[in-house]
């Protein structure tokens, strides 16, 4: 393999130096912050600093824990609404060229009517089946009960 | 004949059913969700994969997309996104043939099942991205058509939700699924970034006229093109991805180890067809990258067969020994991409093609039969299945038909292609030895799996039951679809001859 090397020019800066510098800063400034309080702080050790949340609640029990599955169910229907903006949005930008340009309504409008139903068909169908129904406890299904 | 003028996208209409009958089980699950009504459900599944089978078939009978003087040639739908040819329709009827016995055999798999449309829903998703995936002529649409595809398997192998062997293996299928997608693309996005091209045709033209950088970056589509093979041996469970396979198998309720062992390899090697025939050209690739990417395929394709096979041989458990085979099967298929270098290699194609339509009916069945046999609740391992041709004479002849067609015994099927693979591949071999290594490797491959698979004829047929048992159930969807599936192995044979030239034709046409 071949390697070449730009022949080394010292009036125009290479592009990576440039970088290369921002990464520089980035790093430096929280580094350099930190430092600079580590110098002028007085130094108080207290326990209670040693919270996960300082000012918050305290944590109990381990990180571990399981999710309800509704908060699933909610994400996946708002992959529903995201993939039909993502589209929708070319789809409006050039919708008046569109038909501007002579093309028939049916093949500028059809397609995209298509695709929403398509999607509203699956939203119907989560509802339909209790996706955004949000789950009950055993106990609440109990005090339901007549 | 009259000539019917249909619209160009029309051409996909067997993707384009399966996915309209996917939305109208959605919509029958919304108007009654939780429905029991198998017989809808099901028929509804069934009908639709039936109607998506007759019009591939009519299609390549009035010869869609078929290229010659009377045809109109290759049809191409929204620039050469999707392309249907010979090729697509072939798989296309693969596809909707298993998808149509999955689905009758499911209907008395679960009863008692509760999430029935979406077990049934998934399924015909799935098929929808199998049988787009067949007329995909460009990356991106490819890897949607593979994620259609294996985001429902993910979800149909752990639908047992109860069932902590179905979930670990959902899990295990997901995960695997997961890390080779993600190798897929990587590979899809490095060989955009040596040809700047997404489209097969296109990158074949870039690479054969080698213009702007693409000589200079041989390492970097080498690379990509290995991770598009990866990406395929998982699809088609082949080394290095196939241990996923019995895991998945024999976790998955049998109807869908039945569908992806059959219908999700044809899939997955029809993507390798399509793909390494039309946006790879050999010469032009082998200059760039300085390795002849057939020869990675000859040792997968030993590697393969030779693993599955005595993996297969050592099992105690049917469905893992099916598994096993099925990998075996795999080994056998990928013959038709190593041969390419040579002449004659579109037919060791064609003919391997043949040996995936057959493998489609015989494989089938066989994970049917085991699907029969868990309905019965008879057990997994072979010893579970001693003398059970006392109590089902019918299904036992069936699966006693699948084994010796997937062992290559004459007369039936499997036999017949296993034979055209073998003597096109002896042809192409004149001046290539890799090749001769390859049938020898067939030959000592299929010598030994008749010793796994009569061992299971065997206990079916001569073995003494273990204890008695009563009279067993005969339910009629699994029946129905196990003695279809045994009917067709055998009926494949006087069609043989004109099923097996379109398949070279489609071969010859897509290589060409």
């Amino acid at each position: 393999m071949c390697v070449r090397f730009e022949p080394s020019n010292v009036t125009e800066m290479n592009d990576w130096i440039a970088i290369g510098a921002l990464a520089l800063v980035g790093v430096l400034i929280p580094f350099g912050m930190m430092a600079v309080s580590y110098l002028l702080r007085p130094t108080v050790p207290e326990t209670s600093k040693r919270a996960t949340y300082e000012s918050g609640e305290i944590p109990t029990g381990g990180t571990r824990i399981r999710f309800n599955i509704q908060y699933y169910m909610v994400a996946l229907l708002f992959v529903v609404f995201d993939i039909e903006t993502v589209l929708l949005f070319p789809w409006a930008v050039a919708y008046q060229d569109a038909l501007a340009a002579d093309i028939p309504l049916v093949r500028a409008l059809g397609p995209m009517l298509l695709f929403v139903a398509i999607l509203l068909v699956g939203l119907a169908w989560a509802w339909r089946t209790g996706a955004v129904q949000w789950a009950r406890t055993p106990r609440q299904l109990e005090s339901d009960r007549p | 004949m009259a000539v019917l003028e249909l619209p160009d996208w029309m051409a996909l209409a067997p993707a384009l059913i399966l996915a309209g009958t996917a939305l109208v089980l959605f919509l029958i699950d919304s108007i009654e969700p939780h429905s029991t009504n198998r017989t809808l459900l099901s028929g509804t599944a069934v009908a639709g994969s039936l109607s998506s089978l007759a019009v591939a078939v009519w299609f390549t009978v009035a010869g869609v997309g078929a290229t010659g003087i009377e045809n109109y040639g290759v049809i191409d739908i929204m620039n050469g996104q999707f392309v249907v040819d010979q090729l697509a329709l072939y798989f296309m009827i693969i596809i909707a043939v298993v998808t149509a016995l999955v689905t009758v055999a499911s209907y008395d798999y679960l009863q008692d099942h509760t999430y029935q449309a979406e077990y049934y829903s998934l399924v015909v998703l799935a098929a929808t991205g199998m049988s787009m995936m067949a007329a995909s002529n460009s990356l991106v649409t490819i890897f949607i058509a593979l994620e259609l595809t294996s985001l429902p398997s993910y979800a149909l192998v752990a639908i047992l939700k109860d069932n902590r062997g179905s979930v670990e293996a959902g899990l295990k299928y997901f995960l695997i699924g997961a890390l080779s997608s993600a190798i897929f693309v990587y590979g899809v996005s490095l060989v955009y970034g040596a040809t700047g091209s997404l489209q097969l045709t296109r990158i074949a033209t870039v690479l054969e006229s080698g213009d702007g950088a693409v000589g200079e970056m041989g390492g970097l589509l080498g690379l990509g093109i290995l991770m598009l093979i990866g990406g395929v041996a998982f699809k088609t469970a082949s080394v290095p991805f196939h241990f996923w396979a019995p895991e998945a198998y024999e976790g998955a309720p049998a109807p869908i180890s039945a569908f992806l062992s059959s219908a999700s390899k044809a899939a997955g090697f029809v993507l390798a067809f399509r793909v390494f025939t039309t946006a790879f050209p050999l010469e032009a690739t082998t200059g760039i990258i300085g390795v002849d990417w057939t020869l990675v395929f000859a040792i997968l394709a030993i590697v393969t067969m030779t693993l599955g096979n005595f993996a297969a041989a050592t099992q105690e458990n049917v469905k893992r020994m099916l598994a096993y085979s099925s990998i075996g099967h795999a080994g056998y298929v990928l013959i038709g991409l190593a041969a390419l270098s040579a002449d004659g290699g579109d037919l060791v194609m064609g003919a391997a093609m043949m040996h995936l339509l057959v493998y489609g009916f015989m494989n089938t069945g066989a994970f049917l039969f085991v699907g029969l046999a868990e309905y019965w609740g008879v057990g997994r391992t072979f010893e579970d299945y001693n003398g059970l041709a006392e109590r089902a004479p019918f299904a036992c002849g069936a699966m006693a038909v699948f084994m010796f067609s997937l062992a290559g015994v004459p007369p039936f099927s499997g036999f017949w292609s296993k034979y055209l693979l073998y003597t096109e591949l002896i042809n192409a071999a004149a001046d290539n030895t890799v090749l001769l290594v390859l049938a020898a490797a067939l030959v000592i491959n299929s010598a030994l799996s008749l010793y796994y698979y009569s061992r299971l004829v065997k206990a079916l047929w001569i073995e003494e039951p273990l204890l008695d048992r009563d009279r067993l159930a005969q339910p009629t969807g699994l029946y129905a679809a196990v003695i279809a599936a045994a009917v067709m192995t055998v009926v494949l044979l006087p069609a043989f001859g004109p099923v097996a030239d379109a398949a070279l034709e489609a071969a010859a046409a897509v290589v060409a």
